[in-house]
């Protein structure tokens, strides 16, 4: 490899600027999209300077003290925020744990009818939830679990008392749950089906020459054509852990379930928006939020390609 | 060789029917709800057909300036928001469909950053107060304007377009801008029309900037006014200063039948559009 020259290097520069001439109506399409982001996303990331001060509205972010990791040092003794940062692994946990089956095995299900207008019908049915807010979602569960509701109605037919589902703690966690599968089930079936939709049919006539049953078929061909995108969609769910369903919680939580539903994002809103805000400290959990939740990122990446397949980054 | 049913056919059947059932029921409820007098749903609100109908819940909901409102501001707010979701996402994602040109790792590197770190909550009112976007109309469509992930949706999809097609446009003297209108856009009706689908969905159910950033009742999106009548006197929150201070209080049939009126629109459009949902997973699909 011989040295460099000046010459050369002149040469290199030269080049690259051609690239670039070459490429200026590129650069151009790319502008609006950059400065959207620029102002955005990237500018706020400024912010984040917050954590680290004391936030006085009159000075700005600025002119506001430093205070280097006192934010930090008030939030880590205070129950309420460990309270919140429990609740989200919890929660973001039982959502994986409960949620993550159902889709599959309802995809498989689904695999097993004919195409025609009742399998179509029922994707309807299934999907559409999927694509309503959380605003009206949570209209049918508050409906359904107030004391004048349904599930309190259909306790009086079985001849229980009134139960005040809204405002028991045990049971807000469960309520999240199961809506949120019903929510999201039918869509995430449309993403295995899909996978399915990838799998070789010779495989499936092979398979039934040699005489496999349904449950055989499902096994060795239908299962093995899901799992990367089984495995995918479980990395996505752990990496993004740290969220846990704002829209939902906040819209279905009071304050007698805080102990267990309140979840980080619900903390920063209450704390900032609500009682004597500290801006300061708001952005630490954040910072704090966006930290953890990157290492949750990286961790699961690493483990995504440990197990062959592709990662995130 | 036709195909006995098995009983495992049944039974699939029987699942599939229950959960559709299941997934039917809380609007079923909702309507039963929005479609009854007060005093018959506290005392029975299992029923499955009402005794009596009560339209005086719709009455309400439909002369109430408040929804109205909310309908005009989300319609506006959707529309041009596609608008300018679309213009960012389509520029963005054909130039980065290009094969090799100087910055590109970086900009991309640039890109999927903003999809897992932000500066939180704080920072991004402060610069929305910097702005001056508060409690103005923009504030719902500005910040919402790149989706990431739909870009590289739509990125994937133009990068599958074969070169030999965008060269030889070059050779006939055609320079990106040309080629991407007369060329790549036509060839991706699919991928827009669901990337745009997508933005629309977002736009319309969006409640949050809604709730933080505007202050005047008129100027609030469908959702977030949805929202403050749900939530508005839960039999938990009724307290004396409640009732003192005048706040609205809405029956649960105003509740219901206002949910019932918002989603209206997207219930009647969604079967018509569902397979453009669909394409979406595969093209996502194809690409794994």
């Amino acid at each position: 490899m011989d040295v460099q020259t000046v010459q050369g290097r002149k040469k290199d520069w030269r080049k690259l600027w051609k690239e670039m001439k070459k490429s200026k109506y590129i650069y151009l399409l790319l502008l609006p999209g950059i400065t959207f982001l620029i102002v955005f996303s990237y500018v706020p990331m400024y912010g984040i300077l917050l954590a680290f001060k004391n936030f006085q509205f009159n000075k700005g972010i600025l002119g506001s003290p430093w205070v280097g990791f006192d934010n930090f040092r008030y939030l880590f003794v205070e129950k309420d925020f460990w309270n919140a940062v429990h609740n989200t692994f919890i929660i973001s946990l039982g959502k994986i744990i409960t949620g993550f089956p159902v889709p599959i095995v309802l995809a498989l299900l689904l695999n097993e009818l004919k195409a025609g207008k009742f399998k179509k019908a029922l994707q309807t049915i299934y999907t559409f939830p999927n694509f309503l807010s959380w605003i009206i979602v949570s209209g049918f569960v508050l409906n359904i679990f107030s004391d004048s509701g349904a599930a309190n109605s259909l306790m009086e037919l079985l001849g229980f008392s009134r139960h005040a589902f809204l405002g028991d703690s045990g049971l807000f966690r469960p309520i999240i749950f199961v809506s949120d599968i019903w929510k999201g089930m039918g869509w995430s079936s449309i993403i295995y089906l899909a996978a399915i939709s990838g799998i070789d049919p010779a495989l499936y006539e092979a398979a039934e020459v040699d005489g496999a049953n349904r449950l055989q078929k499902i096994r060795f061909i239908t299962w093995p054509g899901m799992k990367a995108t089984a495995v995918l969609l479980l990395l996505i769910a752990v990496g993004n852990s740290m969220n846990a369903g704002f829209d939902q919680v906040f819209n279905l939580y009071n304050p007698l379930v805080y102990n267990t539903g309140d979840i980080i994002d619900t903390y920063i809103y209450r704390i900032t928006f609500q009682g004597n805000p500290s801006f300061g400290v708001s952005t630490a959990v954040g910072l704090f939020k966006s930290v953890i939740n990157f290492v949750l990122l990286l961790f699961a990446d690493r483990i995504a390609k440990l197990v062959g397949e592709r990662g995130i980054f | 060789m036709k195909k006995k049913i098995t009983g495992m056919d049944i039974t699939i059947y029987i699942i599939l029917i229950v959960l559709a059932l299941i997934i039917i029921f809380p609007f079923y409820n909702a309507l039963i709800v929005s479609l009854v007098p007060q005093e018959d749903y506290v005392r029975n609100p299992f029923m499955f057909w009402p005794k009596r109908f009560d339209f005086s819940s719709y009455e309400f909901v439909l002369g109430s300036a408040k929804l109205k409102n909310g309908f005009l501001i989300s319609g506006i707010t959707t529309i041009l928001g596609l608008l300018y979701s679309m213009f960012l996402t389509i520029c963005t994602a054909y130039a980065l469909s290009r094969k090799k040109f100087p910055g590109k790792g970086i900009i991309l590197n640039m890109l999927i950053v903003t999809m897992y770190f932000s500066g939180g909550l704080i920072p991004f009112y402060i610069l929305m107060r910097n702005l001056h976007l508060i409690d103005k109309i923009a504030v719902l469509i500005l910040p919402g304007g790149l989706n990431i992930f739909y870009m590289l949706i739509m990125r994937n999809f133009m990068s599958t377009i074969p070169e030999s097609i965008t060269e030889s446009a070059k050779i006939d003297g055609a320079n990106e801008l040309v080629i991407l209108v007369r060329i790549i856009l036509p060839l991706c009706l699919p991928v827009l029309a669901t990337v745009g689908l997508f933005y629309i969905v977002d736009k319309w159910n969006d409640w949050f900037p809604g709730m933080l950033y505007i202050k005047s009742n008129f100027k609030q999106p469908l959702q977030t006014v949805l929202r403050s009548i749900i939530a508005s006197a839960n039999n938990l929150d009724v307290s004396a200063a409640d009732l003192a201070s005048n706040k609205p209080m809405y029956q649960d049939g105003v509740k219901m039948a206002s949910v019932i009126v918002s989603m209206l629109p997207v219930m009647l459009i969604y079967p018509f559009v569902q397979r453009f949902f669909m394409k979406g997973v595969m093209l996502g699909a194809v690409k794994e």
